[in-house]
C-alpha cells in the first residue's frame, strides 16, 4: 500500500511538474496555479505515504540519505505551498514540481526501510537530527529554486525580453522576500541539525565529531551558509547578489550532504 | 499645390536618433521653412516618439530638399550619433493623400506606440498651436487639422481605443508589477509636472502607491501637482537626496543633458540597501544616464521599451484599432473631398469666364443686328445669363463634389479638355448662324 501511495505521489509531482513547465513556457498562469493545485494533492498523498510507511516512527525512517531526501521534497513542498499562498509565486512550481518528484523517486530506491532502523539507535536526536536536516535542506532548496528565478526574471528585465503581456514569472520583491526567509529560517536549522547530529554521534559512538565524509560535508555547508547569511544580513548585499549566492550555496549544499552520501 | 510630409518615428529610428533632432519650441525653426516660392504654409511636430514636418507646397521637388536640408540644418543638433540607422534610412516621405492619412491617423492615436494613448492629440494641437503663432500656418492646413481632430475626436467617441487606454502609465504600471509585490508600501519620484506625469500619477494612484513625491523646475508646478495628489514638491537640486527613499522614479522634463547621473543612483542604491529601484525615463532628450542601467539593482526602460511592453498588449487592441482606421479614411477622404474642391476653384472660374465671354460676345453680335430698345437689350441679357448659368449648374456642381483626390483631378483635367479651358482665348468661333 504504501510503495502505491509513493508511485501516486510520484505520478501526481510528475504532472505538476509538467503543468507548472508548460506554463512557465506558454505563459499561462492558469497551468502554473493548476500545478500548484496538483502539488498540493501529491503533499497530502505524499503525507499518507508516510504515514503508511511508519516514517514517523522511532526510528526515523528517514535515517538513511534516501529517506531524508524523500522527507525534505515533503518538508519543501509544505513550505512552497505556505509561500505561494502569501504571495504570487506560482511560476516557482516549474523548480519545486520536479525537484518533488526526485527526491519520491529517489527515496523509492533507498535502502531498506527495515535495515535503516536496525543502523539507526540512540532516539530522541536522531529523529530530530533527520527532521530538522531534512527541513533545512527542504528550506535552503527552496531558497535556491527562487534565486534561479529571480535571476531569470533579473536577466530578462535587464535585457528587456518579452516585457509587457501577461506577467509570468513571480515579481523579483517576492522572489527575494522568499529567499530571505527560506535562508534565515534554513540556515537556523541547519544548525540545530549540526547540533542534534553531534548529540547523537556522541549517545552512539561517544565521540563529538565523526570525522566523516558526510559530518565534515555538512559542516562545510554549514559553513558556507554562514557566510551567505552573514553577507545577506549584515553586508548590504543587494538582491541579486543573494539570489546568486543562494543557488550557489545550494548547489555547495547537494554535493557536501547528498553528493558524499551517495559515494561509497 | 499638395501636400509633403518629412519625418522619423519609433518604428523608422531609435531613441538616440530622434532625441537628436527632438525640439523644445518649434516656432523658430518653423519660421525659416516657410517662405512664398516653396513653402507656402508648414507645421512641425515634435514628441518623445516623432519628429515629422507637414507642408503645402507649390513645388514639392524642391520641397522636399528644403525639409531634407531643414532636418540636418534646423533640427539637428551636431552630428547625428551612430546607432546603426543613418538619417537618410530613418526619414519617411508622405505626398497627398497618404501625407493626409498619416496627419489624421497620428492625431487619433493609431500610429502612436502606445496605440489609444491620449497624449498625442494635445501634442498635435500645441504643433499646430504654434504654427498658428510662428505665421506659418494657413487655411489649408488649418482646415486639415480641424479634419484631423475632428477624426481623432470621432475615433475616441466611436471606439473603444479611448476606453481601455494603454497609456504609458498602465505600462509604467505593468513593468512595476514584474518588480514589486504591492504598490501599497512604495514611494514615487516623478520628475516633472507636465500631463505625461499627471496621468502616471493617476494610475498609480489607482493601483494603490503609498506615498508620492514631485520634483520640476517650477516648484510651483510641482507643488500643484502635490497638492492634489497629497504628496510632497521638491526642486530638481533635491533629486539625488530623494533618490534614496524612492522606489520608482518616472522622469519626463524637458532638457539636453541627463538629471540623473550614474553617480547619484549608485550612491542611492547604497543608501537604500540595494533595494530594486524602478526607472522611467520618458524624456526624449533622455533624462537618465544610460549607464545606470549596468547597476544591478536598477531596471532602466526608455520610451522604446515602453513601446515593447505596448506592443505586447497590441493584440487585444487590434479590433478596436480596425474601426479607427475606417474612420480615419473616412475623415480623410472627406478632407481629400475638400482639397480636391479648392483645386477645382480655378477650373470653375476659367469655366465661368469663357461662358461669359462667349454669351457676351455672341449677345453683342446678335443686338448689333437688331434695333432693341433698352428694355429688349435687358431681357436679352438676362436671357443668355440664364441659359448659361443652367448649362453651367451641373458641370460646376460635378466639378465640386469630387470626393477622391485622385478622380476630382482627372475629372478636372477632363473638363479643362472638353472645354478647352487651356486654349485661351482663341477659342472656335461657334457658327454664327447656330446650326451644325
Amino acid at each position: 500500500m504504501s510503495v502505491d501511495l509513493h508511485n501516486l505521489t510520484a505520478a501526481v509531482y510528475l504532472g505538476a511538474s509538467v503543468l507548472a513547465t508548460l506554463g512557465l513556457s506558454l505563459r499561462r498562469p492558469a497551468l502554473s496555479r493548476a500545478a500548484v493545485a496538483a502539488l498540493g494533492v501529491g503533499a497530502v498523498a505524499h503525507a499518507l505515504a508516510f504515514f503508511e510507511s511508519r516514517a514517523f516512527a522511532l526510528p526515523p525512517r528517514g535515517a538513511g540519505l534516501s529517506g531524508a531526501v524523500d522527507l525534505a521534497a515533503w518538508l519543501g513542498t509544505l513550505v512552497f505551498l505556505g509561500l505561494v499562498r502569501r504571495a504570487r509565486l506560482h511560476a516557482l512550481a516549474a523548480l519545486v514540481a520536479p525537484a518533488a518528484f526526485l527526491g519520491v523517486f529517489f527515496g523509492a530506491f533507498g535502502p531498506d526501510p527495515e535495515a535503516v532502523r536496525a543502523r539507526a539507535t540512540g532516539p530522541p536526536w536522531a529523529h530530530a537530527h533527520v527532521l530538522l536536516a531534512s527541513a533545512g535542506f527542504a528550506l535552503l532548496a527552496v531558497a535556491g529554486f527562487a534565486g534561479v528565478l529571480y535571476l531569470a526574471q533579473h536577466r530578462r528585465l535587464k535585457r528587456k525580453t518579452r516585457l509587457g503581456g501577461r506577467a509570468i514569472l513571480p515579481p523579483l520583491e517576492a522572489l527575494d522576500r522568499v529567499n530571505a526567509f527560506t535562508i534565515s529560517v534554513g540556515f537556523l536549522l541547519l544548525s540545530l541539525a549540526l547540533v542534534t547530529g553531534v548529540l547523537w554521534t556522541h549517545a552512539t559512538a561517544g565521540v563529538v565529531w565523526p570525522r566523516s565524509p558526510h559530518a565534515n560535508a555538512a559542516l562545510v555547508a554549514w559553513g558556507v551558509y554562514a557566510l551567505l547569511v552573514g553577507a545577506r544580513f549584515l553586508a548590504r548585499q543587494g538582491a541579486a547578489q543573494a539570489a546568486r549566492t543562494a543557488v550557489a550555496g545550494f548547489a555547495v549544499l547537494v554535493v557536501a550532504v547528498a553528493g558524499v552520501g551517495l559515494w561509497p | 499645390m499638395t501636400l509633403l510630409l518629412l519625418g522619423m518615428n519609433h518604428r523608422t529610428a531609435p531613441l538616440a536618433l530622434r532625441e537628436h533632432y527632438a525640439v523644445d519650441d518649434v516656432r523658430p525653426p518653423l519660421g525659416k521653412l516657410v517662405d512664398r516660392d516653396v513653402v507656402a504654409e508648414a507645421v512641425l511636430l515634435s514628441t518623445c516618439n516623432r519628429v515629422e514636418a507637414l507642408v503645402w507646397t507649390r513645388r514639392p521637388d524642391v520641397a522636399r530638399l528644403r525639409l531634407r536640408s531643414f532636418f540636418e540644418r534646423e533640427l539637428a543638433r551636431g552630428a547625428p550619433p551612430d546607432c546603426g540607422v543613418t538619417v537618410a534610412e530613418a526619414l519617411y516621405e508622405l505626398e497627398g493623400s497618404e501625407a493626409v492619412r498619416h496627419v489624421f491617423r497620428v492625431a487619433a492615436s493609431i500610429d502612436s506606440m502606445v496605440v489609444g494613448e491620449p497624449q498625442i492629440l494635445g501634442q498635435v494641437k500645441e504643433a499646430y498651436r504654434a504654427a498658428l503663432e510662428a505665421g506659418a500656418c494657413g487655411s489649408t492646413l488649418t482646415r486639415l487639422y480641424q479634419h484631423a481632430f475632428a477624426a481623432a475626436k470621432r475615433v475616441r467617441s466611436e471606439t473603444h481605443i479611448a476606453q481601455r487606454p494603454v497609456s504609458v502609465a498602465r505600462v509604467a504600471a505593468e513593468l512595476a508589477a514584474e518588480i514589486f509585490e504591492t504598490f501599497e508600501d512604495k514611494t514615487a519620484l516623478l520628475v516633472g509636472a507636465g500631463e505625461m506625469v499627471e496621468l502616471a500619477l493617476e494610475r498609480m494612484r489607482e493601483a494603490g502607491l503609498a506615498r508620492v513625491r514631485i520634483a520640476n523646475r517650477t516648484r510651483a508646478r510641482a507643488e500643484a501637482l502635490a497638492s492634489r495628489f497629497d504628496g510632497t514638491a521638491h526642486g530638481l537640486d533635491e533629486l539625488p537626496a530623494l533618490l534614496a527613499g524612492s522606489d520608482v522614479v518616472l522622469t519626463c522634463i524637458a532638457g539636453h543633458e541627463p538629471i540623473l547621473r550614474r553617480e547619484h543612483v549608485e550612491h542611492a542604491l547604497r543608501e537604500r540597501r540595494q533595494r530594486p529601484l524602478l526607472v522611467i525615463d520618458l524624456g526624449v532628450p533622455r533624462n537618465v544616464d544610460a549607464r545606470v542601467q549596468a547597476l544591478d539593482g536598477v531596471y532602466l526602460h526608455d520610451v522604446d521599451d515602453l513601446g515593447q511592453v505596448a506592443e505586447a498588449n497590441a493584440e487585444e487592441r487590434r479590433r478596436e484599432k480596425v474601426r479607427a482606421e475606417a474612420i480615419v479614411l473616412e475623415e480623410a477622404q472627406r478632407f481629400d473631398g475638400w482639397l480636391a474642391a479648392l483645386a477645382a476653384v480655378p477650373t470653375i472660374r476659367d469655366l465661368r469666364d469663357r461662358a461669359e465671354r462667349i454669351r457676351a460676345r455672341e449677345v453683342e453680335r446678335a443686338l448689333g443686328r437688331l434695333d432693341a430698345t433698352p428694355a429688349q437689350r435687358e431681357a436679352v441679357e438676362a436671357l443668355t445669363r440664364s441659359l448659361v448659368n443652367k448649362l453651367l449648374h451641373a458641370p460646376v456642381a460635378r466639378l465640386r463634389a469630387q470626393e477622391d483626390r485622385e478622380q476630382g483631378l482627372a475629372t478636372l483635367e477632363a473638363a479643362r479638355a472638353l472645354f478647352a479651358l487651356d486654349e485661351g482665348d482663341g477659342e472656335p468661333e461657334p457658327p454664327a448662324d447656330g446650326g451644325d
